[in-house]
């Protein structure tokens, strides 16, 4: 497969934290590449020196052939980028921002309205075009944003956090689109995400913690090897089931403000016996199959998000079909 | 070369776009020109010693005196102020868009004085409605010597605030810096009085304020000055000099435009470092 990022041994200090910490990976050309890990793990910051925004302290990366410290201008023309908060001129008009970015970018005059028109279309933004943008919605603010992005016709497209903030309707339209540009246009994305769901849609994922890549493989991949299954009880006396189950079932258990979670090989069936055997009255129980949080879990020894923990379950499930 | 048209043509875009800063940017000249001017107007022409209609002083009036120096003020602080969009940009993250695009440092600093600059000139022409209500006569040939003198004006002006929007991160702290700059600038440039019989010490303030040279251009070039009675000219204060030498209008185009170069370079030395 052909590689489109080459990243060797890249670091970032900055006074005092050591924001990345020697990263090696490679991105495959035409996939769709999750960059998953928790506040301050080092995300924006990698993808700032992968995009020529800021110098690596050590290290480098090669983008489109191009290397980010000293072909910064040739890596900035094969890429587009969408950072983690807006930067669009919102007293302009959809229109204009594009049209300045044609013009910072140096598309070509005689191209510029066909682009326009294009990516407008691709994010279903063409009746808005005349448009102040102060007067979106944030939603269509994000979808400006990438369809600004995607004008040069990038070769890489960068997102930091492309959802953050965004309604759950919004944000499953926003992936349909990013999944409808990798197919149409061919085109690499590098996403970063601390959203599960968002990470089971990328073709592969590297998951960050403390500025260091922890594990890199497909969704699939990574939940099975954490294996099994999931079993999550809440139960009237947690402090005293979690000393049971570790007694009985030697595994290492979690909690969350709900209640209690534990890996076992073959849970279906062993949540029957579970239920039946157990001594402490229960107040609900459920299985599941692994997700990339209990990877997480697994490798760093924490919840990704503390907060996040016991909504994810169901909203998981759907957005990750949609993926596929 | 595209990169800088477009840089300016966003702020001049911006610029028509804000009708309330437009209207608003007319009501420091009136109350300067219409309430200060016309208020002292009485009180400046008796300190002239003008009551008396056969002195030459007779012909004095303040409000136009003080019409160039409006001109003026109006340039300088458009032209400063216009910097504060760097810092906006900052804030809310579309300098992000153009630092990260392929054009270069320069092209965007470059663009972004010249599209001050261009505000300004705007701005200090729309100066001239006043124009009938005042009694100066301004002819064509004088609006076409004073956009070269205005851009020019701005241009350094620009510069200067360039500089500073590229050291600070919030607009309260431009805005301050900024204010406490053009102020003492202003007073001591003549814009708002004539400058004679000034203590020593301010007099050098006076000599080495841009502001002065700049406000005494627009002078030369509204009040022509050479046609004046000798006594009214020094009254108002439009025998300039440096080094005890009168200074001519070419000189005063060399100091600013020397100083418009030196700011403009330091500015984009100082722009090019900045981190996104
Ligand atoms: N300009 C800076 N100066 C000093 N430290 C910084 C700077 N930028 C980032 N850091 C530090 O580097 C680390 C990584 O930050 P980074 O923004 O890359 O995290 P992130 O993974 O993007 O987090 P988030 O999910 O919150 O966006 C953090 O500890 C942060 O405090
Ligand atoms: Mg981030």
């Amino acid at each position: 497969m052909d590689t489109i990022i080459e990243v060797k041994g890249l670091k970032k200090y900055y006074k005092g934290t050591e924001a990345v910490k020697g990263l090696d990976l490679s991105v495959h050309k035409g996939e769709i590449f999750g960059f998953l890990g928790p506040n301050g793990a080092g995300k924006s910051t990698t993808i700032n020196m992968l995009s020529t925004i800021i110098k690596p302290s050590e290290g480098h990366a090669k983008i489109n052939g191009f290397d980010n410290v000293k072909e910064k201008n040739k890596v900035r023309a094969s890429i587009g980028l969408i950072f983690q908060a807006s930067t669009l001129d919102e007293k302009l008009t959809a229109n204009e921002n594009l049209k300045l970015h044609c013009k910072f970018y140096g598309v070509k005059k005689s191209l510029r309205e066909d682009r326009i028109q294009e990516v407008l279309e691709i994010v279903d933004l063409t009746d808005k075009r005349y448009k102040i943008v102060e007067t979106f919605s944030g939603g269509m603010k994000r979808r400006l944003e990438i369809a600004r992005g995607l004008l040069n016709y990038p070769k890489v497209l960068f997102l930091d956090e492309p959802t953050v903030g965004l309604d759950p309707q919004t944000r499953a339209h926003l992936w349909d689109y990013i999944l409808k540009l990798k197919e149409k246009a061919g085109i690499t994305i590098f996403l970063t995400t601390h959203s599960m769901e968002e990470a089971e849609i990328c073709d592969r994922v590297a998951i960050m913690d403390h500025g260091e890549l922890i594990a890199l493989d497909t969704p699939d991949q990574l939940k099975s090897k954490v294996g099994g299954d999931i079993i999550h009880v809440s139960t009237e006396a947690n402090q005293a089931a979690k000393a049971l189950i570790e007694e009985r079932y030697e595994a290492e258990v979690t909690e969350d403000g709900e209640g209690l979670s534990f890996r076992v090989e073959n849970g279906s069936k062993l949540l029957i016996d579970f239920v039946k055997q157990f001594d402490i009255p229960i107040k609900s129980v459920n299985l599941r199959r692994p997700t990339l949080n209990d990877v997480f879990l697994q490798l760093a020894g924490r919840e990704i998000r503390e907060e996040n923990v016991s909504t994810k379950t169901s909203g998981n499930r759907n957005l990750a079909r949609r993926g596929r | 070369m595209e990169g800088i048209l477009a840089i300016w043509q966003r702020d001049v875009i911006k610029f028509f776009r804000d009708r309330p800063r437009i209207l608003g940017s007319f009501a420091m000249p009136f109350m300067f020109l219409i309430l200060f001017g016309s208020g002292m107007s009485g009180a400046m022409s008796s300190m002239m010693g003008g009551a008396s209609p056969d002195s030459p002083l007779a012909d004095f009036d303040f409000v136009q005196f003080m019409f160039p120096g409006i001109i003026g003020l109006t340039v300088f602080t458009t032209a400063i102020f216009s910097s504060l969009s760097v810092v906006q940009d900052k804030e809310f993250g579309y300098m992000k868009e153009i630092l990260v695009s392929p054009i270069s440092r320069v092209s965007i600093a470059i663009g972004k004085v010249l599209g001050g600059s261009t505000v300004a000139v705007i701005q200090g022409l729309m100066m001239l409605v006043f124009v009938p209500f005042i009694g100066v006569s301004i002819s064509f040939l004088m609006i076409l010597k004073l956009i070269p003198v205005m851009f020019l004006v701005a241009f350094t002006l620009s510069s200067i605030g360039l500089l500073i929007a590229s050291t600070l991160k919030t607009s309260q702290g431009f805005q301050m810096v900024v204010q406490v700059l053009i102020f003492p600038m202003l007073f001591l440039s003549g814009a708002m009085f004539p400058l004679n019989g000034m203590p020593a010490w301010m007099n050098v303030l006076v000599k080495i304020n841009p502001l002065t040279y700049s406000v005494d251009m627009f002078k030369k070039v509204i009040l022509e000055p050479a046609n004046m009675a000798p006594a009214l000219r020094e009254a108002m204060g439009l025998n300039l000099t440096i080094f005890h030498q009168p200074i001519t209008f070419a000189g005063e185009i060399f100091v600013v435009a020397g100083l418009g170069v030196v700011f403009v370079v330091l500015a984009t030395m100082k722009f090019s470092t900045m981190e996104a």
